[in-house]
């Protein structure tokens, strides 16, 4: 991440003085402590949580999902959005239909999901799937959209193979885009999932979280809140970080 | 000057010849007729310009050349050979702007034709190092296109044309994204570039002095149905210098070619 040193350590200031904020109105019974309960319980709860099995078993039933999900959406939706790049007909046909599906909020299918599915794992993943989908299609057709007719022409006069074109022009142009698409597709993704398990579930962290807010279990639910929402973070500056160190050359 | 030591044995200038090319594009409107019987010889060594007013043909005639496209009629033939697609042994092309691979160093680009063939990584760094050499670009290798500036780009371009030493170097307006000062000192550089190794160079151009100053040969073509209307030898000596800019000669010459295009534009 860029920034001189006093910028870093502003930012890092910025989030201790959430904490303190937080830590501060609780104490103070400012703001009702069984509303919200304060920083340092609730850090001490998450501690507590990650030492138990069921909620060890819910993350992993929920990282599965979550993964499995990304690991059918992103190479189909990859496969569909070069397809559609690279052939006009294909192109002129689908590419509206894609905005509409696009703009169409994924929630509203929830319900046909559970119908279709069943409560359980296919559901979850099936709709974890559907919530990425689209924008990793958007994002490949954009990225082979962004391989520029020059590159192309000049490989091919100096007498580049297909496998060769693919892997010296395609590729490395397509590389920045693609992994801005990864990064984006696993918010939609892990929004999707989680969305699922909150809403119908048996099992998963969602399913802990929308538990605990029902029972009004305050220092768990924010222990929740903040373990997901670290992973999320973690996933996401380490795709960024690749993508700076891949993508040096676009300025 | 040795400039291509690891680029030896240096192949022999080739020749160009256009026989009798017509070109028809198909479209969903119209058939347009981009070239109608154009023909034209290149001797070995010669440095022929291009000129035209845009959409004559120009490029497509220089793609057909490059055997990245080919004629609806008629034969093009390079060292007497048809190209019926790109052979980089052959033929070397250098495109206008933008045509580096941002993601590559200098060095990298220029051995990009080379690594295509599977050239030992040894033997493409060294050539890539002479190349570089000869269009003065020592000591920048490492860098990428963007920390170059835009006379610089178009030497590294020259260079990855120049690597694998084709008999043929073609040229598509490479100095046309240039600024005046620097595209002078480019077409410095390429006289020198090209005297030292003394290729066949067809180059492109919409700058009449640029055309002159550089040339053996200017061929002049008309608009739509692109046709060579006028060929004029160059008969100033060499090395071209600024001075000749303003002489009778030059003058002459750029005049005869401007009347040429207005008629047809
Ligand atoms: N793929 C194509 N399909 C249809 N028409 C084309 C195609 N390529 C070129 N043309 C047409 O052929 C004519 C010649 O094009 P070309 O690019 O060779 O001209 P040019 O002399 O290089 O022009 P400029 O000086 O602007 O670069 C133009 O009228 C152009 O519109
Ligand atoms: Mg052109």
């Amino acid at each position: 991440m860029g920034g001189t040193l006093g910028l870093k350590l502003a930012r890092v200031a910025v989030v201790v003085a959430v904490f303190l904020l937080w830590e501060t109105l609780s104490r103070t019974g400012v703001v009702n402590p069984r509303l919200l309960p304060s920083a340092s319980d609730s850090l001490a709860m998450l501690g507590e949580l990650l030492q138990r099995a069921s909620v060890r078993n819910d993350l992993i039933v929920t990282a599965s999902e979550v993964l499995t999900a990304f690991v059918l959406a992103v190479p189909l939706g990859a496969i569909i959005g070069f397809m559609i790049a690279e052939n006009r007909y294909f192109a002129e046909v689908a590419k509206p239909l894609l905005f509409f599906a696009f703009s169409i909020p994924k929630s509203i299918f929830l319900p046909m999901f559970i119908l279709v599915f069943g409560v359980g794992f296919a559901e979850k993943v099936g709709y974890g799937f559907f919530s990425t989908i689209f924008i990793v299609i958007m994002s490949t057709t954009a990225a082979v959209e962004s391989v520029k007719v020059e590159h192309l022409t000049v490989a091919r006069s100096y007498g580049a193979t297909t496998a060769q074109t693919a892997f010296r022009v395609y590729l490395p142009s397509m590389l920045p885009v693609l992994l801005e698409a990864l990064r984006i597709s696993m918010i939609f993704n892990l929004t999707g999932v989680m969305l699922a398990e909150m809403y119908a579930s048996r099992d998963g962290f969602g399913h802990q979280i929308a538990t605990w807010g029902e029972n009004f279990q305050m220092k768990q639910l924010l222990a929740g809140v903040v373990m997901i929402s670290v992973i999320a973070i973690a996933f996401n500056e380490l795709i960024r970080w690749i993508e700076t160190r891949c993508s040096h050359w676009r300025t | 000057m040795q400039p291509l030591a690891n680029i030896t044995p240096l192949k022999p200038a080739g020749a160009v010849e256009v026989r009798n090319v017509g070109q028809v594009f198909t479209t969903s409107t119209q058939d347009v007729v981009a070239l109608d019987d154009v023909s034209l010889e290149v001797k070995p060594g010669r440095f022929v310009v291009l000129v035209g007013p845009s959409g004559c043909g120009k490029s497509t005639l220089l793609m057909m050349m490059a055997g990245l496209r080919q004629q609806t009629s008629g034969a093009v033939l390079i060292n007497g050979a048809p190209i019926p697609k790109p052979d980089p042994n052959r033929v070397g092309v250098v495109f206008q702007e933008a045509s580096l691979f941002p993601w590559l160093t200098a060095e990298e680009n220029v051995e990009f034709p080379l690594a295509l063939r599977g050239t030992p990584k040894a033997e493409r760094r060294a050539k890539a190092q002479d190349a570089l050499k000869l269009v003065g670009l020592d000591g920048f290798g490492k860098r990428h296109p963007h920390e170059l500036s835009g006379g610089m780009k178009q030497r590294v371009s020259i260079a990855r044309g120049l690597v694998q030493d084709p008999p043929v170097l073609l040229m598509d307006e490479p100095f046309a994204a240039l600024d005046e000062q620097t595209r002078m000192t480019m077409g410095d550089e390429l006289l020198r570039i090209w005297a030292a190794t003394g290729k066949t160079v067809v180059f492109v151009t919409h700058s009449l002095t640029e055309a002159v100053y550089l040339a053996d040969e200017v061929v002049v073509m008309s608009a739509r149905p692109g046709r060579i209307v006028d060929r004029l030898t160059v008969s100033l000596p060499r090395p071209r210098t600024y001075d000749m800019l303003s002489g009778d000669v030059f003058g002459g010459l750029r005049d005869r070619i401007w009347r040429h295009i207005r008629k047809s534009a």
